[in-house]
């Protein structure tokens, strides 16, 4: 177990240094001059010149690697060529709004699509089934920026019960207006997530109902409920884990879209206004954090499983 | 994939076995509204070529005028008919869906075959490419390369279809290997028969049903992404209707006329429905051992 | 030398452009205090969606700085008002040589910077100069450039010399805060002598001004003022109408405004702001280097219909670059009015017959997407072929503005008095005309402002017959605010908004 985390932590660092290379040259690779957001219309060459020199892009690409790759080893993600403040405090700022959203939004989404999967596999030859498993088929089809939008014009704009957007100045200072903002785009992503979870979760509870064992101990008079919870629990789990680490991932990288929505100070809007900014300082502090977080999420789901699932313990991978 | 909506690309048998048993009557259900729905706004897009209510961008019919008998959906700011661009719409859905596709499935299927039948070590080398690959942020993809060849609709396909390649191509992978370590597949190996001939007479063969399947649901996927990028300006520009892009510009104006912001997205939903169902029905089709289980 | 210098003014940060269209930023629900009552110790809550990317304006902080600080934080020598005329701030008067080349001014006394430093003519030197110096990245630089050396004979007088005569001098000082020469970190920090203070800035959602208790002049009316910024005008208007906000600088949508025209309980302000929406021809290139076509484009864009699909009856058709707060405008758009049969036949008359096709390079943000859709579909009916190319503020800057690669583009032009840049046959849009360059000229060697202001009249009456460009609209300054709220500026001139005289009610 010891020799296996550490293989998987080493191949995480290994990954993380990759993926912050590739994207240094490629963001690099891309037309466009950081400068251009730096100067004003009436800006002369000159000036230009001096924009380039205060954010370093007229440096050769090696020393400015250079540069960037000394200050990771000294935790320094660099400072914003837009506005000249360090990225790091800005990327915790911004996690404040994109970590609640995505953790809160995925255990709603379990929340809800554990019973609709259960129940749809249970009655899955019945009316209830159907209306059930329609739920999921309905929720994977809907682009979630239109959910969000729906919301909006119900809860924000018709009845003025919840904001149509944004996120309190003071951040989490006032918890209350800060879920309070957060609610609309939890339900969105939420909604979205459960029915393809729930997907799942119908999917694994039918493969065990079909399974001998249950199947014997049903026939033995015990009820459906404690026959599943009894032995099935744990063969239900191991499948849906999987998947939760990966739906996890993309809906904390998805969170973009929802951001948009709504207009939320998060991660997602940081990388869009940075990519339209050339702010190369910001798109890679944003791009490091999310890979290592996906990782990370990838780490957590593969040791949940094993712990479930002792015959994974073993092996290979 | 799918990063920019919290659905999955990674949908697939590999990772749960969606087995399914079902009545016959249900079976048939799902095939027959799957293509329907696909059928619609399939039609729907071939009629715009013949048919259109007023020329898209004509501009006069009022501002957000509501449904009516001249305008059945009404019109949008600048005074366009929105059932027109609605029908235009559909057009540009259905090629992003399937551009996606045949990009992201060809490429995908060529990468599979090619890590089943490698060395042991550029196989893990490439596996380990593929799943950092399906880590990557399709969106994030999609805003490298509208950056580097603007934003159109080729753009969205070329980003949804890199990313929907590594999904396949892992699926590939997967399914290819099994069918290789079979003892007929081995026996014919052994015998001198090569690897194109074991492509085309064993591999693919065993593999297409699943494959297939799985294509249909990267469609939905496809076309759920294109919507997500030119909902974030990122797909094809104005003013080519992309069902995304209508409801971006619904978006402001949904308290007014609230049927700009709903029509697209009903529109979006039925054909992706659409898919899903099909890819649902061909797997029954594809498998009748688990049919009758 | 102004006419030979690149340009002059700035058409509008591009970093503000992209903050406002990517994402970003962007707040709400924000711990309003005080209800009512006396103003004095009230906290007024106004909305913007204009965050300032520094706190420097010769740092390339965008409009949301002149927005934020000017006036309100940073006073400059002296004062843009709402209704576009200069009067006196800082400066209490001042007197100029007979050859108009030698500025004498006196510096108001018992001014005090926020750091507690008494004002002096050392600083006005200073924060002269460092809008001129090579570093600066000042939209004003170049308007500046006339300077030639500044004196501080004593603590209160400043002599400016000038290389040549510059009627819009003191004007120009209006864009120039002073700056306590001793100050640090002015990126994030201040130091000026304004009636508020920044008293804290939380990135991405808000900058909070608290009352500067030392203020040389009238006290503000309301002790604390804190700008919300938002990245989008639905999360912006719903926070005004949840109450969480007073009042919004600046609408930038109409559709939201049903909510609150409506609503005893808000007041909507329709004043002149200075942002024209230009459909800029290449006047250099084949065939917009044909005034007949370009008259013809004119006349066959319908361009109060296009304000109403975008503004919905708010705003302006002014018909020229001029808005009708500078001293010179005239309505000019009777000139070349809607007429689609008469462009056909002008199109025909300039050498073509059956229209031609040509590629619009449109910045990818609101309102030019919508506009190009509509100038596609108009030019349509003469045959003229539009095809629309979207493009970020990025390209725009390189493709356009600086390498001039482009046949028709689409911009907005947020300052007054710009109209001068017609005057620089160098500027991107290529228009020269040796006549009104020379008349442009005249006007800034002018003796009086009369003289200056007949000069530019005639010089844009020539600028719009040649139709250089189709000024398609003027938009509309919208201010939103509680009914009780008032003593707000309604005009939006270069995104200033002085706070300092409102009230909560």
């Amino acid at each position: 177990m010891t020799s296996y985390l550490l293989r998987r932590l080493a191949l995480l660092v290994v990954a993380l240094l990759v993926a912050a290379g590739v994207m240094f040259v490629l963001l690099r690779m891309l037309p466009g001059d950081p400068a251009n957001a730096l100067v004003a219309v009436g800006a002369t060459p000159e000036q230009i010149q001096q924009a380039r020199h205060a954010i370093g892009s007229d440096l050769p690409l090696g020393q400015q690697f250079l540069v960037w790759a000394n200050q990771l080893l000294h935790l320094d993600l660099g400072n914003s060529f837009i506005n000249g403040l360090p990225v790091g405090p800005q990327l915790a700022q911004r996690m404040a709004v994109t970590i609640p959203l995505t953790l809160i939004a995925f255990v709603l989404a379990v929340l809800i699509a554990a019973p609709v999967g259960f129940i749809a596999a249970r009655y899955s030859r019945s009316w209830v089934g159907i209306l059930f498993s329609s739920f999921s088929q309905l929720g994977i089809a809907v682009p979630v920026f239109w959910v969000g939008i729906l919301l909006v014009w119900g809860f924000a704009l018709s009845w003025h019960v919840l904001p149509a957007g944004g996120f309190p100045q003071d951040s989490w200072a006032d918890p209350g207006a800060a879920l309070t903002s957060l609610t609309l785009p939890v339900i969105t992503i939420a909604i979205v997530m459960s029915a393809s979870v729930a997907r799942y979760v119908r999917a694994a509870c039918l493969d065990v109902l079909n399974s001998d064992y249950v199947r014997t101990f049903r026939s033995l008079g015990a009820s459906f409920g404690s026959a599943m919870f009894r032995h099935g629990l744990k063969s239900v789990a191991v499948p849906v884990v999987s998947v939760l680490g990966i739906e996890l991932a993309t809906t904390f990288l998805g969170a973009v879209v929802v951001e948009s929505v709504f207009a939320l100070p998060g991660l997602g809007s940081m990388l869009v206004t940075g990519i339209a900014q050339h702010d190369y300082p910001s798109i890679q502090g944003v791009l490091l954090l999310t890979t290592l977080i996906v990782l990370v999420v990838g780490v957590l789901a593969d040791l949940t499983q094993r712990m479930l699932d002792p015959r994974l313990r073993g092996g290979s991978r | 994939m799918s990063v920019d909506t919290p659905q999955t690309m990674t949908d697939g048998p590999a990772t749960v076995t969606a087995a399914v048993p079902r009545r016959r009557g249900s079976r048939r259900a799902t095939l027959i509204v799957g293509c329907v729905l696909l059928g619609l706004v399939v039609a729907t897009a071939l009629v715009s070529y013949f048919y259109l209510p007023y020329p898209p961008e004509q501009i006069g019919g009022g501002r957000l005028a509501g449904p009516s008998p001249t305008h059945w959906l009404g019109t949008d700011t600048l005074g366009r008919d929105l059932m027109s661009q609605l029908m235009i719409g559909a057009r540009i859905a259905l090629a992003a869906g399937g551009g996606s596709v045949l990009l992201g499935g060809a490429l995908g299927i060529v990468l599979g075959l090619a890590a089943a039948f490698a060395q042991r070590w550029l196989d893990d080398t490439l596996a380990a490419v593929l799943d950092i690959l399906i880590a990557f942020p399709t969106l994030l993809l999609a805003m490298l390369v509208v950056a580097a060849r603007g934003a159109t609709l080729s753009s969205a396909i070329i980003a949804i279809g890199l990313a929907m390649s590594a999904v396949v191509a892992r699926l590939t992978r997967i399914l290819a290997k099994q069918v290789l370590s079979e003892q007929f597949v081995v026996a014919a190996r052994t015998s001198g028969t090569g690897w194109l001939g074991i492509i085309g007479r064993h591999v693919l063969p065993n593999i297409w049903p699943t494959l297939a399947v799985n294509l249909a649901l990267q469609f939905g996927l496809a076309v759920l992404a294109e919507a997500s990028l030119s909902y974030l300006g990122l797909g094809a520009p104005p003013p080519n209707a992309s069902w995304g892009r209508l409801l971006q510009e619904a978006q402001g104006t949904v308290y007014t006329a609230p049927i700009g912001a709903i029509a697209p997205g009903i529109a979006i939903v039925a054909l992706v429905i659409g898919a899903n169902l099909l890819a649902d029905g061909l797997r029954d089709v594809f498998d009748p051992a688990r049919r009758t289980r | 030398m102004h006419s030979t210098s690149p340009t002059h003014r700035t058409v509008r940060s591009l970093s503000v452009i992209a903050a406002v269209t990517a994402a970003g930023l962007m707040l709400a629900g924000c711990s309003s205090s005080g209800s009512g009552g006396s103003s004095a110790d009230a906290t007024l809550q106004v909305g913007s969606i204009y965050e300032p990317q520094n706190l420097d304006n010769t740092a390339g902080g965008g409009q949301g700085v002149t927005e934020v600080l000017n006036g309100n934080v940073y006073e400059a020598l002296y004062k843009l008002g709402d209704d576009g005329k200069v009067t006196p701030l800082l400066a209490s008067k001042y007197t100029t040589s007979d050859d108009g080349l030698t500025y004498t001014f006196t510096l108001r006394k018992g001014v005090k910077f926020h750091s507690g430093d008494e004002l002096t003519s050392k600083d006005v030197k200073y924060s002269i100069e460092k809008v001129l110096a090579p570093k600066s990245q000042s939209a004003r630089k170049s308007d500046l450039q006339v300077v030639k050396s500044i004196e501080t004979p004593s603590a209160d007088t400043v002599v400016v010399h000038l290389k040549q005569r510059s009627i819009s001098f003191v004007y120009n000082l209006s864009y120039v805060w002073i700056i306590d020469h001793t100050a640090k970190n002015l990126k994030t920090t201040e130091d000026g002598t304004g009636p508020y203070t920044v008293q804290s800035w939380k990135h991405g959602s808000a900058i909070t001004l608290q009352r500067f208790k030392d203020y040389w002049g009238d006290a503000p009316k309301t002790d604390t003022v804190v700008f919300n910024y938002y990245k989008d005008a639905t999360a912006e208007n719903n926070a005004l109408q949840s109450g969480q906000l007073d009042i919004v600088t600046s609408e930038q949508s109409p559709d939201a405004l049903s909510q609150f025209e409506n609503n005893s309980q808000f007041k909507v302000n329709d004043g002149n702001s200075t942002t024209k929406l230009l459909l800029a021809f290449n006047d250099k290139v084949k065939p917009f280097d044909n005034t007949g076509v370009r008259v013809a484009i004119t006349e066959a864009i319908n361009r109060k219909a296009l304000l109403k699909s975008i503004w919905n009856g708010y705003g302006k058709v002014t018909g020229s670059m001029v808005p009708p707060t500078d001293p010179w405008y005239e309505n000019l758009s009777s000139v070349y009015p809607y007429d689609v049969s008469k462009a056909k036949s002008d199109l025909a008359a300039a050498g073509y017959p059956n229209g031609f096709s040509f590629t619009l390079d449109t910045p990818n943000y609101d309102p030019h997407p919508a506009a190009a859709q509509f100038i596609k579909a108009a030019l349509a009916k003469i045959g003229v072929t539009v095809t629309i190319n979207i493009i970020t503020p990025d390209e725009w800057y390189t493709k356009v503005y600086q390498n001039h690669d482009f046949v028709a583009t689409m911009q907005e032009h947020v300052n007054d008095r710009d109209v001068t840049w017609y005057g620089n046959p160098d500027f991107y849009w290529g228009y020269d005309n040796p006549q009104v360059t020379s008349l442009i000229d005249q006007a800034e060697q002018s003796t009086t402002t009369a003289q200056q202001t007949a000069k530019l009249k005639q010089a844009n009456e020539i600028i719009v017959k040649d139709a250089a460009s189709d000024w398609l609209y003027l938009y509309p300054q919208i201010v939103v605010a509680k009914s009780t709220v008032k003593g707000y500026p309604v005009n939006g001139l270069n995104s200033q908004f002085y706070v300092y005289d409102i009230t909560k009610g």
